[in-house]
């Protein structure tokens, strides 16, 4: 039996090295499924098998009465906080699988990915959701990466990526070291992947907008080192990325810092104060400038500028010492 | 007796008149940081309420202290309450926000905006959201004619509206429909009344479906039947869509009740609705879940009611 197994692996992994990968028949699934050792319900169930897992090789399909069966080869976690995998072969209904042969493959599977992101917004959404969103859009990329959903997949599988380690590291104590080089980074390669495949569009652009984010102090314990060196890596970005959708968001970001500094300097550190004031309300007008008004989205920019500006000329308190960062 | 009738009348008339004078030349306001408020004007004048950001003020005396300018207002005690008990007390001027202030439009939403973020963030403000929606209301109220007053009636709204869901869920308090109507009286066809109306669809939903044809079917024609009356709305594609996944839901209740005339019939107006979508949409993300679920309903993949596909047929 286990000869029979390791024969069976064996062939496969012959197989996939042989056949070319543009000629493999390759994708993942769309539904949570259920893996069996054969073609047959009653068979032995292997394992659950979720969406978005890589199926590098479908190797057959073959038609049992009226139901259509696939047997693959997947990968399933084993370990998913040691991110280890391993491979598997079984078979699942045919119909949960969307192929490099699929018509319309990419798009299926992106807009499975946009409804388990869905899911998994939503109070009460399925368990697992944002995985399973972040393992679609990625899949998109890895084997249409020739369609136009392809760099549109990649970053916003990045961007949950990021979003969930993010929220991860902030549990962390060391998430409220004032040094940013004390606390373990962001895990930043798939952003930088997005970069290198991506360069010059609006993707590369977000991402490296999140990847401030590990440059960030933790805390900044009433120094001003901090809020100086933030405002000017946000500064920098909107430099460097003009046409980046996240420019308004970021000149904000580096003005309310200034305008933090403005309350930290104080009557004490008058002429730092006085600088500070008048970048923050140099940086708040180019926002005001910048901002479009006819995007619903992007609305947003200008009042707020608006308010700062104001609070600024008004000596309102724009910072309260921690934990009422923005 | 009849000149002591007319001087009685003559005299509600003045009183009358004055009330309508004051009402027409009260400064009114609000606070976009909170504040506490005092019995005098002056820092280190005895305090006796905090007053929230947004919240409606009306001006009564301005003075200076200290070298800051301070103002005395009148205000309900409760800002949610019908009828409450009026506080007056002195304020910072610096915070306080009227109708005159320049670009005071864009400075209460703008401190809107933080708020409702604040509201969104893990460890946010606590009362970020109240503060975000009384800040909104009072955009359209002083100045009715700003080219924010739409979106932000609107989105005071809608976060009342989110408010009251969240009230519904706990404690079974009816959702209260009365803001969302205001904003689709005052600004119908404008995108924010598009926006109302959608929202209200969600007090027409069933709580659970227990299984049954009648809801799914109830809903798909409510969410039709806006996306065909409401065309412009930025809601069309997700309304199709919803209508659409009932069908398609209604597609795996009737299979389950071996019904297969009907499960065929959901089928095919599942597939009919989710290609109004694609034909007829821009938004990305809507057209590609609509070829997802076309995908799902042509291959008979179930939607409804599993988590786990065991057969991945629907037959």
């Amino acid at each position: 039996m286990k000869l029979r197994t390791c024969a069976l692996l064996l062939a496969i992994s012959v197989f996939s090295s042989v056949v070319p990968a543009q000629q493999k028949e390759q994708g993942t699934i769309i539904s949570e499924v259920q893996m069996y050792v054969s073609p047959d319900l009653n068979s032995q169930k292997l394992a659950r098998a979720t969406r978005g897992r890589d199926v590098p090789l479908v190797m057959e399909r073959t038609k049992i009465g009226e139901q259509t069966w696939a047997h693959v080869l997947i990968i399933v976690d084993v370990n998913r906080d040691a991110e280890t995998t391993r491979q598997i072969t079984g078979w699942v209904p045919s119909n949960v699988v969307i192929s490099t042969a699929t018509p319309n493959g990419d798009q299926i599977i992106f807009g499975e990915a946009v409804d388990s992101e869905n899911q998994a917004e939503q109070r009460g959404g399925r368990k697992g959701a944002a995985q399973d969103a972040m393992r679609l859009y990625y899949r998109v990329y890895d084997y249409w990466p020739n369609s136009p959903l392809a760099g549109e997949g990649l970053w916003r599988a990045a961007d949950i990526r990021w979003q969930l380690e993010k929220a991860d590291v902030r549990l962390r104590p060391s998430s409220r070291e004032m040094n940013p080089d004390l606390r373990t980074p962001i895990d930043d390669e798939n952003m930088k992947l997005v970069m290198k495949k991506f360069p010059h569009t609006k993707f590369a652009d977000l991402a490296a907008y999140n990847m401030i984010d590990n440059k960030l102090c933790g805390s900044w314990k009433g120094e001003t080192k901090c809020p100086e060196k933030e405002s000017e890596l946000y500064e920098k970005y909107a430099r460097e990325h003009p046409q980046s959708p996240k420019v308004a968001e970021a000149l904000f970001n580096a003005a309310w810092r200034q305008a933090a500094l403005v309350q930290m300097y104080g009557a004490q550190h008058e002429k730092e104060r006085d600088k500070s004031r008048n970048k923050a309300m140099a940086l708040a007008q180019e926002v005001a400038a910048k901002s479009a008004t006819g995007d619903p989205k992007l609305i947003d920019w200008k009042p707020r500028a608006t308010e700062l500006m104001y609070a600024l000329q008004q000596g309102i308190p724009t910072y309260t010492p921690e934990p009422d960062r923005k | 007796m009849v000149r002591h009738w007319k001087k009685i009348e003559l005299l509600l008339l003045f009183a009358l008149a004055t009330a309508a004078l004051f009402a027409a030349e009260a400064e009114h306001a609000t606070l976009i940081r909170e504040e506490a408020l005092s019995i005098s004007a002056g820092a280190n004048a005895q305090k006796t309420a905090q007053v929230s950001r947004g919240s409606a003020l009306t001006i009564l005396e301005r003075s200076q202290a200290e070298g800051q300018p301070w103002v005395k207002i009148s205000m309900a005690a409760d800002q949610q309450a019908q009828i409450s008990r009026e506080v007056t007390g002195w304020l910072p001027g610096k915070a306080v926000v009227t109708a005159a202030t320049a670009s005071g439009d864009e400075i209460i939403f703008g401190q809107a905006v933080d708020s409702e973020r604040q509201a969104e963030e893990r460890g946010g403000r606590k009362g970020a959201a109240d503060d975000a929606w009384r800040l909104y209301s009072r955009v359209p109220e002083l100045f009715p004619g700003s080219p924010l007053a739409a979106e932000a009636m609107w989105r005071a709204a809608d976060i009342r509206w989110q408010l009251s869901k969240t009230d519904f869920v706990r404690s079974g308090k009816p959702m209260e429909e009365k803001y969302l109507r205001e904003v689709i009286a005052k600004y119908p066809q404008s995108r924010q009344a598009e926006l109302a109306a959608y929202d209200l669809l969600e007090g027409q939903l069933c709580q659970e479906w227990r299984g049954l044809a009648e809801c799914p079917i109830k809903e798909s024609a409510l969410y039709e039947q806006y996306a065909h009356e409401h065309p412009q709305s930025p809601k069309v594609a997700e309304a199709l869509y919803n209508a659409a996944w009932r069908q398609a839901a209604l597609t795996d209740i009737y299979r389950i009740n071996n019904d297969r005339s009907k499960s065929d019939a959901a089928r095919q107006n599942g597939i009919a609705l989710a290609r109004q979508i694609q034909s007829q949409q821009q938004d990305q993300d809507w057209k590609m879940r609509a070829t997802d679920l076309i995908y799902k309903l042509e291959k008979k993949i179930p939607v409804y009611g599993v988590d786990v596909v065991d057969s991945g047929e629907t037959k």
